[in-house]
């Protein structure tokens, strides 16, 4: 879903719209997309401006009407950054997600692939790309993985990536987290916080 | 109705071409009705690999515009003659000549007549890319035992259900049994691990497909070559035969005759 904000011109959407789908081409493509406005809707011509733009990229508009932001917002009560994205597959090399909130994958992360999100990350299977957790000041965000044998692993504003020689395998699952402005990795037993 | 099928690995070099043209010989052998199609326009090889460079009249471009009808393009294999055609691809043109929907036309009448369709894909994941997976129905990866290739190919697999072509099948290209062994280069369970999508075959590196592939006679109609025998297997595979992965441990002569004694079952 796409929130066009109070006032926006069709040219500023358009031109942002193009430089969002093409940094992430892979990860559009294919998609459904629906319009919501804050501000008063865009006549019909001028939506199907936006949808021969998304068309170019495969990305599918729905140009139904939808119930703005504030009717939405008013039948449930959410914390923002609190909700959890639950990704259903593995993300290959050029993949990348962004989320407000907390990330689940249920299959790998693969060399190449990266996922970011302002809470943790949690992968059900072998974490091997990018993952960044607690983007923003999130310091107290956790990455868990099955296999947690990252390229790179960044909480917050803490970077750390994995050591050039050749490690031997973790044997189960492992947490990463920030100690003493370090971020440390060890095996989970239980959740501490 | 055939079946498009779209030979790809992102990364250039690692057998496209070679695999495309071992295929069509093999399944031509067991008596399928086969076309070869080059998307590769600018780069084209697959006519050399075939020996049916001198042969070449109209090409890809020439049926996508309207030059000539489809049957004059195709050329004949000089072995399986109308059971085996290529349609080559153009030599002095860009591949942003072509468009997806074009491909996806040609490739519904090529189906109608064939049993297998193959195309040739080009390296990157530009337009040529686009252009050749429009209108397949599946595709086969391929990559050899190395870090980069197998990223190519993870990024490949990616794009290409994107593109709604849903389980890809792997194809591990140029495996050294001895580097294995070592360690030295990664294992099929190295991949299988990344990768995660089936694998249809394993070929083994083999000085005798450089040679073959010079002089245009594809090593999978050879019955002494290695790499032949893996391409023969992968062909049995896609016809639904269930054969099981070749064991590439070369066996030496000294271990063979050892082992045929029942001495010594190490190096296996």
């Amino acid at each position: 879903m796409i929130t066009i904000g109070e006032n926006a011109a069709l040219t500023d959407v358009l031109e942002y719209l193009e430089s969002k789908i093409s940094s992430a081409e892979s990860f559009f493509a294919g998609a459904d997309v629906r319009l919501s406005f804050l501000g008063e809707r865009f006549s019909d011509d001028e939506i199907a401006k936006i949808a021969e733009l998304m068309k170019k990229y495969d990305v599918r508009l729905d140009s139904r009407p939808i119930p703005t932001v504030e009717e939405v917002d008013k039948e449930k009560e959410q914390v923002p950054g609190e909700d959890t994205l639950l990704v259903r597959r593995t993300l290959r090399s050029g993949q990348k997600i962004y989320y407000d909130g907390n990330v689940v994958v249920m299959g790998d992360v693969n060399p190449g692939a990266e996922v970011a999100c302002t809470g943790d990350i949690i992968v059900l299977g072998a974490l091997r790309g990018v993952a960044h957790a607690g983007v923003g000041d999130g310091v107290d965000a956790t990455v868990f993985a099955f296999r947690l044998e990252p390229t790179q692993l960044r909480i917050a504003h803490y970077i750390s990536r994995s050591p050039d020689e050749k490690l031997p395998q973790p044997l189960g699952p492992e947490i990463a987290q920030v100690v003493d402005n370090m971020i440390q990795i060890s095996a989970y037993t239980h959740w501490d916080n | 109705m055939g079946t498009v099928i779209v030979i790809t690995s992102g990364k250039g070099g690692v057998g496209k071409t070679t695999t495309t043209a071992n295929l069509g010989h093999g399944l031509a052998a067991l008596g399928k009705k086969v076309c070869l199609v080059d998307a590769d326009i600018g780069l084209r090889n697959l006519d050399v690999v075939l020996g049916l460079e001198n042969r070449i009249v109209y090409h890809l471009l020439d049926v996508l515009e309207g030059h000539t009808t489809i049957s004059k393009a195709l050329i004949r294999d000089k072995q399986y003659g109308e059971n085996l055609v290529l349609l080559a691809a153009a030599q002095t043109r860009e591949k942003d000549a072509v468009n997806p929907t074009q491909m996806r036309e040609l490739m519904l009448e090529l189906k109608q007549e064939y049993d297998y369709v193959l195309v040739d894909c080009p390296a990157g994941i530009e337009q040529g890319f686009r252009n050749a997976i429009a209108g397949a129905d599946k595709a086969i990866v391929v990559t050899t035992p190395e870090v980069s290739a197998v990223r190519d190919a993870d990024r490949i697999i990616g794009l290409l259900e994107a593109a709604e072509l849903y389980e890809p099948q792997l194809i591990v290209n140029r495996v050294r049994p001895d580097m294995v062994r070592r360690g030295d280069m990664m294992d099929i369970d190295d991949i299988d691990d990344i990768l995660n999508i089936k694998i249809l075959g394993v070929v083994p590196d083999d000085e005798s497909i450089i040679v073959s592939t010079n002089r245009g006679e594809p090593a999978v109609n050879d019955p002494k070559s290695r790499s032949g025998q893996a391409y023969r297997n992968i062909c049995r595979r896609m016809e639904g035969e269930d054969v099981p992965l070749m064991d590439l441990q070369s066996e030496g002569f000294v271990q063979k005759f050892l082992r045929k004694i029942g001495v010594g079952t190490a190096n296996r």
